[in-house]
């Protein structure tokens, strides 16, 4: 994989611009793929999650009456 | 070292180009430093002895401006080559995220060229690196040399480049291979973006 030796003082400056093109959309590619990658774990919302049948107690005044006749 | 902040929105670099005494290592960022276009030339740092050999490290930012939001920043270190130096290359180690290994292709430096990079390879190690797996790129200068004095690529990176990394023939002295190899270094530091803990625990 040895690179072709091109001498530098005969494209003047223009090495920079070459290579700044390059880096430049290999960051975009990675800042865009790093963008779009799912999140981890650790940055995932940890609310409290909410049944979506309802389960929110409505009766609150029969809840301990049940769960003290459960306990029986 | 942190490649990616997403806080700051910056990108940052740190390449340390590493190698025996006079194989070229300061004349690669002499070069880069001379092709930038005024508007983007901070300040190259070389702390030079009076025979001009690198007596700390030279330090080159490259600002490389906004690239798809992010501040991109990249820092080019060198080591002093000199076997005396150990505990300034080790310093300048830490947080590295990329190396380039220059090398003197003359055939009289061969052995100064493997001591170096066991060197490289203990001082990774000793800052919790693994060098098996770190961003590595060869560099074989002085490719202008008569072909009497300097040894065969093939040769060179059979007994030098045993990770199979990419390898550059260069004369930094003349700027040939000196982009290029930059160039490589930089794409292997930014394919690790999405993982940037390099560092062994």
């Amino acid at each position: 994989m040895a690179a072709d030796s091109r001498k530098g003082e005969e494209d003047d400056g223009g090495e920079f611009a070459d290579f700044m093109a390059d880096i430049s959309q290999e960051i975009a590619q990675r800042v865009e793929s790093l963008a779009t990658a799912p999140k981890a774990p650790s940055e995932v919302s940890k609310g409290t999650p909410v049944p979506a049948d309802g389960g929110l107690i409505l009766e609150w005044e029969n809840v301990a009456d049940r769960m003290i006749e459960d306990m029986r | 070292m942190s490649v990616v902040n997403y806080g700051t929105r910056e990108i940052t670099c740190k390449i340390v180009y590493y190698g025996p005494g006079r194989s070229g290592k300061t004349t690669n960022l002499q070069h880069v430093y001379s092709q930038l276009p005024e508007d983007r030339k901070g300040k190259m740092v070389s702390l030079a002895t009076e025979t001009d050999r690198t007596l700390f490290f030279d330090f080159l930012p490259l600002d490389l401006g906004t690239i798809s939001g992010f501040a991109t920043r990249f820092q080019l270190y060198t080591v002093p080559g000199q076997v005396y130096y150990a505990a300034t290359r080790k310093l300048v180690l830490q947080g590295v995220d990329g190396v380039v290994f220059v090398a003197d292709s003359q055939s009289r430096q061969l052995a100064e060229n493997i001591e170096s990079l066991q060197d490289l390879h203990a001082n990774l190690a000793d800052e919790g690196f693994d060098p098996r797996t770190i961003p590595l790129v060869m560099q074989y200068n002085k490719r202008d040399l008569p072909a009497g004095e300097i040894s065969p690529i093939e040769e060179l990176d059979e007994t030098l480049n045993f990770r199979g990394v990419p390898y550059f023939a260069a004369s930094a002295i003349n700027g040939a291979g000196v982009f290029e190899t930059l160039r490589s270094i930089a794409s292997m530091v930014l394919s690790r973006l999405s993982a940037p803990a390099v560092k062994e625990s």
